[in-house]
């Protein structure tokens, strides 16, 4: 329990922040107070945010017209994550970049890689964690670093698997030198794609993986190759995971965001029979 | 508040973290799994906001595909997913309702208005299908009948209607201290529900 010593002007503030009614002078004041890292008023405000959203329970639950799920669910699978935002950076979703290699990585190369990058991250976390302890930036940073741990981890879990399929990807372009490989978990349908030596997309572009199934392309996902000639790793869910229902898989470049059906020449193709 | 009541909201905070971990990984069916669990909450909610059944089901609908596009705003350190999506519903609501009273004003048609609670909806939970924490929404219900009655009005004027203390101390003519006061009160009584894991004892 708080005393009444220990309670400071800001925060009073608390509680017509969260309600969203702070004039812009006040709270830009009280911004810059919580940008100094005060713990207190954080929790109050986390604190607060629970209580209050208690008060929708009282309301009767009713569900929505039952159009609406379909309407949200069909509207992602034609619009995915929108690219970052500068002002915020957040990582790429599902997409790790890791080291440049020239030829295709033996598996205990690419887990030592993976592994050191884990590791590095972590080291870096300690490292701020000790730099930055109170400042707002650090726990921005902090949020982007554990995002990228989960993302390496999120790899690490799917290779470590028992049961894990894998795919060559070979390119459709003598020239290219491209090449790149999926490797699934057919249980849980947890996918990683792996692509070298892929071009740079142009900004307006993305690479989107499909899966093959009865001759028909269905969606998987989006990822970025920032970096010419890298090696990109993208963890993605695929729609269904059992070998034998999977007839290949295929990349295209499609207008960022995707597309539903595939509208740019294949880039990388592979066929599991 | 009852044992089990709490561990199923507990269970409940820690099952959404997952989904919401699954969304960031572009997984829809974790997308999907939110959405049965809280459109039956935020859909009444926006409409209680908007009064308007097409404008809920546009706030539902821009929160999800918000929480799919942008669901790495979310950072677990600042509480519960439902805290996050409840914060989300009322300002996506109290958005549609400010531009269209900025619309409409001038013109002859019918600004937003929020939608006053039916006669006796909000006690009754018998023929409602509760899906979210059925147990825990009860004990909620039931703590907040200590809440006096011009507290929860307070409470809900703000909430559901966006208005400042001042606005509130003008409008029902009570003091600003007095309004303060009871609002820190009411506040003080919803936060005795222990809403998320390991806050308090
Ligand atoms: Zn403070």
């Amino acid at each position: 329990m708080k005393t009444e010593e220990q309670r400071h002007s800001q925060l009073e503030l608390c509680i017509p922040y969260v309600f969203g009614r702070l004039n812009p002078g006040n709270r830009k004041q009280f911004e810059a107070h919580l940008e100094t890292g005060c713990e207190q008023c954080k929790r109050e405000l986390s604190e607060l945010y629970e209580a209050i959203a208690l008060l929708p329970l009282l309301l009767k639950q009713e569900a929505p017209p039952s159009g609406l799920r379909q309407r949200i669910l069909s509207r992602l699978s034609s619009k995915r994550s929108e690219p970052p935002r500068a002002a915020k950076p957040i990582p790429q979703r599902g997409v790790v970049e890791a080291s440049v290699t020239k030829a295709p990585p033996r598996s205990w190369y690419l887990y030592a890689s993976i592994v050191m990058g884990v590791l590095l991250i972590i080291s870096l976390l300690f490292f701020l964690n000790d730099q930055l302890r109170t400042t707002g930036e650090l726990e921005k940073k902090l949020t982007d670093l554990q995002a990228q741990i989960q993302e390496k981890q999120d790899i690490l879990g799917i290779l470590q698997v028992q049961k894990v399929e894998i795919l060559q990807l070979a390119n459709m372009d003598a020239g290219s030198q491209a090449f790149g490989r999926v490797f699934w978990e057919p249980e849980k349908r947890h996918a990683v794609v792996q692509v070298v030596n892929l071009i740079a997309e142009p900004a307006d572009k993305q690479y989107q993986l499909w899966l093959v199934k009865e001759k028909k392309y269905l969606r998987v996902g989006e990822f970025d190759v920032n970096k010419e000639k890298s090696n990109v790793f993208a963890v993605m869910t695929l729609p269904v995971g059992e070998r034998q229902e999977i007839e290949g898989f295929a990349i295209t470049l499609e207008p960022r965001g995707g597309s539903t059906q595939p509208s740019g020449a294949i880039q990388l193709r592979g066929a599991t029979k | 508040m009852q044992q089990n009541a709490l561990a199923q909201r507990q269970q409940c905070d820690r099952e959404d973290a997952d989904l919401l971990k699954r969304i960031q990984r572009s997984d829809q069916r974790a997308l999907a799994t939110l959405y049965d669990r809280y459109a039956p909450v935020f859909y009444p909610f926006a409409l209680r906001i908007t009064g308007s059944h097409e404008v809920a089901e546009e706030v539902v609908h821009d929160v999800f595909v918000q929480v799919w596009e942008k669901g790495n705003s979310y950072a677990t350190q600042n509480g519960s997913v439902y805290a996050w999506l409840a914060a989300l519903s009322r300002m996506k609501a109290l958005e549609k309702v400010r531009t269209s009273n900025q619309k409409k004003k001038g013109s002859d048609g019918e600004a937003l208005q929020p939608r006053a609670p039916l006669e006796n909806e909000e006690k009754q939970g018998g023929q409602e299908t509760i899906l979210v924490f059925k147990g825990y929404a009860e004990e909620v219900r039931n703590m907040l009948k200590n809440l006096s009655k011009l507290e929860l009005r307070l409470l809900e004027l703000s909430y559901y209607e966006g208005q400042s203390q001042s606005d509130l101390a003008r409008m029902l003519r009570i003091p600003l201290g007095t309004i303060k006061a009871k609002m820190r009160r009411g506040i003080q009584k919803l936060r005795q529900a222990p809403a998320q894991e390991g806050k308090r004892p």
